[in-house]
C-alpha cells in the first residue's frame, strides 16, 4: 500500500511577543509528529482540547505553515511548493471543518457555495454548473431543491453535509475532517457519520479524522493516533490494540459506555491538562500519572515500537 | 421530593412545552436526556422558577417540590428556596461565577444569604464543601479569582455554590458539556457521590445517553417539547418502547464489534418553530401510520414509567 | 435555553423583511425617513419648487418678515429666505454626500488593505489615519482653504478627511472579524486567491455597517459644512449655504431673526432625521455590536 500522506517530525512553534508587562512566552502546540496515511485508510487523531490536534490538521494542509519537519503528499514535497502550485494542489486535499454554522457565507446561496471550488480552481463552466450541483447534494443525501437556500434558511446537519459536499466538489484524495460532528445533535450526528463511511466507500477517499470522542473514533477509524499536549503519545495501529500509555488508558476509562449495566468505578484522574507554555522537561502526563517514577520527570519519552506499537513512556502498561 | 405533571411552557404564541411528567424520589437521580430544541433546558429553567427572566410562562400543569406547589409561588418565596433547598448548576462554569470577585466570598454568600449564619461560620463551611468536592487545598483556593483556575475547578466551585446552602434537591443543566473527556468523568463521578452521601435528588440534564447510563436512576427522554418515554434506567436501555428511544441509543458506537453500524435518525431536529403536528416524531419514525400524523399519542404505561407512542414495542 | 429564546425572538421579529422596510416600520423610522426623503427631492427639484430666484435681490425689500409672498420672510439683500433654504439643501446634501463617498471609498480601501494584510503596512496605514482623527475637523478644512482658498473643494476635502479615520478603522475591524470565520478558510483551503477572498467574501460582508455609519456621517457632514459655510470658509456668495445663511443673519440678530432661525432649523431637524433612521437601520439591520468593535 502507498502512502497518500507522510509527515515528518512535523512541529508547530506559537510565539507570544513580549510587552511592557509580560514576557515572551513560546509553546509548542504541535511537538515532532510523525506518521503515514496509505491511500484509502482512515487514521483517527484523538485527544482532548489544546492537544494540538486540530492545529496539526491545519499544518498538513498548509493553512498554518510549519515551524519544522516535512509533508509529502502522494510522494510530493508539499512545503517546497510555491504559492500557485499549492493552490492548484488544493484541490487534492479538502477539508471539512468543526463548526457547520460558520463554515458557508452567509450571502451565498447553497449553489453558489457549491459552484465555489470550481470558480475558485479556474473550472467553471457555465452549462454544467447546475447539474453539478444537483449531483453534489444528491451525493451528500440532499435535496437539490435545497440549491437556493440561504445558509441561515437550513438545519446544521444540512450545513454540514453542504460542507463535506463542497469539500468533494474537486474530487479531492485525501479529506481532514476537523471534529465534523461536534457541533451536531446526537442523531445527527449519526446520519454524519454514516454517509462519510459510504462516500469513503464509495469514491475511495483517504481520511484523516481529528475527534475528542474516542469511541467514535473507535468506531469510525482503522488506526488511531493519541495526542497529548502537541505530542503523539500513543499510534495504536488497530482500533483495539492493547493500549499501553497510561493516558490513552485514562482517556479510555473516562470515556462511558450507552450501558447502565456497564457502570464503571473510574479510578479518577486528578489534575488537568497542564499549560502548554515553558513546559518543565519530562513527560508531560508526569504529574497525572499513576505510573510516573523519577524519569519521567527529567527526561522526554520518545515514541518506541519496543512493545509492539508506537507508544511515547517509560513505564508503559 | 419532586413532581412535574403535565407540564406546559408559552413564550407569547408559541408553545416550546407542551405535557411533561416526571417524579424524582429522595436520593434518586433523574436524567432529563433530549436533543436541542426538546425543551429539556426549559424543564430546568422551569422548576428553578426562571422562566420569566426570559420571557415564558407556565400556562398548565403543576410542579410539586416536597409537598409544596410551585407554579403559585410568589417571586420573593421563590428566591429564599433557589440556592437555598433548590440548587443550580449550570452549564457554562466560565460565566457562572463573577470575575471580579474571589471564590471564597461567592461561595460564602450562598450560605449567608439562605442560612442566616456568620461570615466565619460560612467560611468554614465553604472550606469544608470545597475539600468534599476533592478541590486540593480549599483554604487558598478560596483567596483566588476564577480566572486563575481551570475549567473543571471552575465547574467543582459552581458545584460548591450550589451545596452551599445544603439543597435537598439539585438541577444540573448539562453540567460537563464544556469540559473535556477526563474531566467530565471526574465530575460526573463526583455528582454519583454525593448524591450517596448527602441523600440529595439530582435532575441531570444532558444531551449525552452515555451519561445518563453511568449515573441515573429513571430517565425522561424528552423530544420536541414533550416527555416521550421514561422509565428506570436499566428498563429504558435494555428495552426502549418508543421508536425514537431505540434510534438514539442506536445513534452512539457502543464498542468494537466489526458489523456495528450507526445509522442516525433521518431527518432533522424539529426546532419549537416547527414542531410537527400530531405525534412530533412522525417525520422521522419508521413506525409512523396515518393516525401519528393527526393525533398526539398518550401516555401509556410501561415497565415503571410511561411511553407516548401509538405503536409502542421493542424494535423489528 | 439562549438557543430557543433566539429562535423565538428571530420568528417575532419576522425575518423574511428587508432592513430597508424594518427600518421604516418603527414610526420613528417613517418620520425621520419620510423628512429625509422629501429633503432629497426638494433638493432635487430645486429649480421647478421655488417660489423665487434665490440670487435674485431686492433691496426695497430686505429684511421683511415672513408674510406672502415671501414665506419665510427675506434677507439683507431681499432675497427670499425660502427659496434659499431651498437651494442651501442642495449645497449641504450634495457636499456632505461627496465628501462621504470619498471618504468610504478611500477608507474601506485602506481599511480593508490593512485588515487583510496585517504586519507593518496595517500599523503604519493605521498610524497615519489616527494622526488625521487626531485633528480637529476645523483644523483640518483651515490647512485646506489655505492650500487651494475657500471654497466648496476645500469644505468636500475637509470633510473627506475628518471622517476618514473612521471607515478605515471600521473596515479594518470589519475584515480582521470576519478573516476568523471558517468560511474563509474553507475559500483559502479551496485554493482561492486573495483577491478572490477579499472581494467576493471579506468585503461583502463588511459592506452593511460601513454604509450605516456613512448614513449617519452625512448627517454630522452636514454640520461640518454649515460650520465653515458660517466662518466663510465654505460656500461663497452667492451660492446659499444653511451655514453661509446664518452667518449673515447673525448682523440683524434681533431685527429680523428669520433669516438666521430658519436655516437652522432645517439643519437641526436635517442632522436629527438622519440620526434616528441610522438608528433604525443599525437596528433593522442588527450591526449594533459590529460597529461598536471598530
Amino acid at each position: 500500500m502507498t502512502n497518500l500522506l507522510e509527515v515528518r517530525n512535523l512541529s508547530k512553534q506559537f510565539k507570544s511577543s513580549g510587552g511592557p508587562f509580560r514576557k515572551p512566552r513560546a509553546m509548542y502546540a504541535v511537538n515532532d509528529v510523525s506518521f503515514d496515511l496509505p491511500k484509502g485508510r482512515v487514521i483517527g487523531v484523538v485527544g482532548e482540547s489544546g492537544c494540538g490536534k486540530s492545529t496539526l490538521a491545519r499544518l498538513i494542509l498548509r493553512l498554518i505553515e510549519p515551524s519544522t519537519g516535512s509533508l509529502r503528499f502522494d510522494g510530493d514535497d508539499l512545503r517546497a511548493k510555491s504559492p500557485a502550485a499549492m493552490r492548484r494542489l488544493r484541490a487534492d486535499m479538502q477539508m471539512v471543518f468543526q463548526d457547520p454554522y460558520s463554515a458557508i457565507d452567509p450571502r451565498y446561496t447553497i449553489t453558489r457555495a457549491l459552484i465555489e471550488p470550481f470558480v475558485v480552481q479556474g473550472r467553471y463552466t457555465n452549462g454544467t454548473a447546475d447539474q453539478e450541483v444537483s449531483e453534489l447534494l444528491t451525493m451528500v443525501g440532499l435535496s437539490p431543491g435545497l440549491a437556493s437556500s440561504f445558509p441561515h434558511q437550513i438545519s446544521g446537519g444540512q450545513k454540514q453535509r453542504v460542507g463535506i459536499a463542497r469539500a468533494l466538489a474537486l474530487r479531492p484524495r485525501l479529506l481532514v475532517l476537523d471534529e465534523p460532528t461536534a457541533s451536531l445533535d446526537v442523531s445527527v450526528q449519526a446520519q454524519i457519520i454514516s454517509l462519510l463511511e459510504k462516500l469513503h466507500d464509495d469514491l475511495g477517499l483517504t481520511y484523516l479524522f481529528i475527534s475528542h470522542d474516542l469511541s467514535l473514533v473507535r468506531y469510525f477509524c482503522d488506526e488511531i493516533l493519541v495526542m497529548y499536549l502537541g505530542r503523539v503519545v500513543e499510534a495504536l495501529p488497530e482500533t483495539d490494540a492493547t493500549v499501553r500509555h497510561p493516558y490513552t488508558a485514562t482517556l479510555m476509562d473516562s470515556t462511558f459506555a450507552p450501558d447502565p449495566r456497564q457502570r464503571r468505578i473510574i479510578a479518577p484522574l486528578e489534575g488537568e491538562v497542564p499549560s502548554p507554555f515553558d513546559q518543565p522537561p519530562g513527560c508531560a502526563f508526569a504529574d497525572r500519572c499513576p505510573r510516573a517514577t523519577a524519569i519521567c520527570r527529567s527526561e522526554t519519552p520518545v515514541l518506541s515500537t519496543a512493545f509492539g506499537h508506537a507508544v511515547a513512556c517509560h513505564n508503559p502498561l | 421530593m419532586l413532581e412535574v405533571r403535565d407540564l406546559e411552557v408559552a413564550f407569547g404564541q408559541i408553545a416550546p412545552l407542551c405535557g411533561v411528567s416526571f417524579a424524582l424520589e429522595k436520593g434518586e437521580t433523574l436524567g432529563i436526556v433530549g436533543e436541542s430544541g426538546s425543551g429539556k433546558s426549559l424543564t430546568a429553567m422551569s422548576v428553578m422558577g426562571l422562566l420569566p427572566l426570559s420571557g415564558g410562562r407556565i400556562t398548565a400543569g403543576s410542579i410539586i417540590f416536597d409537598g409544596q406547589e410551585l407554579t403559585k409561588l410568589p417571586e420573593a418565596a421563590y428566591r429564599k428556596l433557589r440556592g437555598g433547598r433548590l440548587g443550580l448548576i449550570t452549564q457554562n462554569p466560565m460565566t457562572s461565577l463573577d470575575p471580579l470577585q474571589k471564590i471564597g466570598p461567592q461561595v460564602d454568600a450562598v450560605a449567608r444569604l439562605h442560612l442566616g449564619i456568620t461570615g466565619q461560620q460560612a467560611r468554614a463551611r465553604t472550606i469544608e464543601i470545597l475539600g468534599t468536592l476533592r478541590i486540593p487545598e480549599p483554604a487558598l483556593i478560596c483567596d483566588r479569582y476564577p480566572h486563575q483556575m481551570s475549567g473543571g475547578m471552575k465547574q467543582r466551585i459552581v458545584i460548591a455554590g450550589a451545596l452551599a446552602a445544603d439543597p435537598d434537591l439539585l438541577v444540573a443543566d448539562e453540567p460537563t458539556t464544556a469540559l473535556d473527556v477526563t474531566v467530565q468523568a471526574q465530575i460526573i463521578r463526583l455528582l454519583d457521590d454525593l448524591v450517596k452521601e448527602r441523600a440529595l435528588s439530582l435532575v441531570l440534564i444532558t444531551h449525552d445517553m452515555s451519561v445518563v447510563a453511568q449515573t441515573c436512576d429513571r430517565v425522561v427522554v424528552m423530544y420536541a417539547g414533550r416527555a416521550i418515554e421514561q422509565g428506570p434506567v436499566e428498563a429504558i436501555f435494555a428495552e426502549p418502547q418508543h421508536p425514537y428511544t431505540q434510534a438514539l441509543i442506536g445513534c452512539i458506537p457502543k464498542g468494537l464489534s466489526e458489523d456495528e453500524h450507526l445509522v442516525g435518525i433521518p431527518g432533522t431536529v424539529p426546532t419549537v418553530m416547527n414542531y410537527p403536528k400530531g405525534c412530533p416524531f412522525h417525520p422521522r419514525c419508521i413506525r409512523a401510520e396515518d393516525i401519528c400524523t393527526k393525533t398526539s399519542p398518550s401516555l401509556l404505561p410501561r415497565v415503571d414509567g410511561a411511553v407516548a407512542c401509538h405503536f409502542p414495542g421493542a424494535a423489528p | 435555553m439562549t438557543r430557543i429564546t433566539d429562535t423565538i425572538a428571530r420568528a417575532l421579529s419576522g425575518f423574511r423583511s428587508t432592513p430597508m422596510s424594518r427600518a421604516f416600520g418603527s414610526w420613528l423610522g417613517k418620520i425621520a425617513g419620510g423628512f429625509l426623503a422629501l429633503l432629497v427631492l426638494t433638493a432635487i427639484f430645486a429649480p421647478w419648487i421655488t417660489p423665487f430666484d434665490y440670487a435674485a435681490q431686492d433691496l426695497t425689500n430686505g429684511n421683511a418678515p415672513p408674510g406672502w409672498p415671501h414665506l419665510l420672510g427675506t434677507d439683507q439683500f431681499g432675497r427670499d429666505v425660502l427659496s434659499r433654504v431651498i437651494y442651501g439643501a442642495r449645497t449641504s446634501l450634495s457636499v456632505s454626500a461627496t465628501a462621504i463617498a470619498i471618504s468610504i471609498t478611500v477608507g474601506m480601501t485602506l481599511g480593508a488593505a490593512a485588515g487583510y494584510f496585517g504586519g507593518f503596512f496595517e500599523r503604519a496605514v493605521m498610524t497615519v489615519v489616527d494622526l488625521t482623527w487626531s485633528f480637529p475637523d476645523i483644523l483640518i478644512a483651515l490647512i485646506f482653504v489655505a492650500i487651494i482658498g475657500p471654497g466648496l473643494t476645500s469644505t468636500t476635502f475637509a470633510i473627506a478627511i475628518a471622517y476618514l479615520a473612521q471607515f478605515t478603522r471600521l473596515t479594518r475591524a470589519q475584515i480582521v472579524r470576519l478573516k476568523q470565520e471558517t468560511f474563509i478558510e474553507v475559500t483559502i483551503n479551496l485554493g482561492a486567491k486573495p483577491y478572490h477572498i477579499l472581494l467576493k467574501h471579506l468585503l461583502p460582508n463588511a459592506i452593511a455597517p460601513v454604509i450605516v455609519v456613512g448614513m449617519l456621517a452625512i448627517g454630522d457632514g452636514i454640520v461640518l459644512e454649515a460650520t465653515l459655510g458660517f466662518f466663510g470658509l465654505g460656500a461663497q456668495p452667492p451660492t446659499p449655504s444653511w451655514g453661509a445663511m446664518m452667518s449673515s443673519g447673525t448682523a440683524k440678530l434681533f431685527l429680523s431673526p428669520w433669516v438666521i432661525i430658519f436655516p437652522g432649523v432645517v439643519v437641526a431637524v436635517t442632522v436629527i432625521a438622519v440620526n434616528l433612521f441610522g438608528d433604525e437601520l443599525i437596528r433593522a439591520l442588527d450591526i449594533r455590536d459590529r460597529i461598536r468593535d471598530s
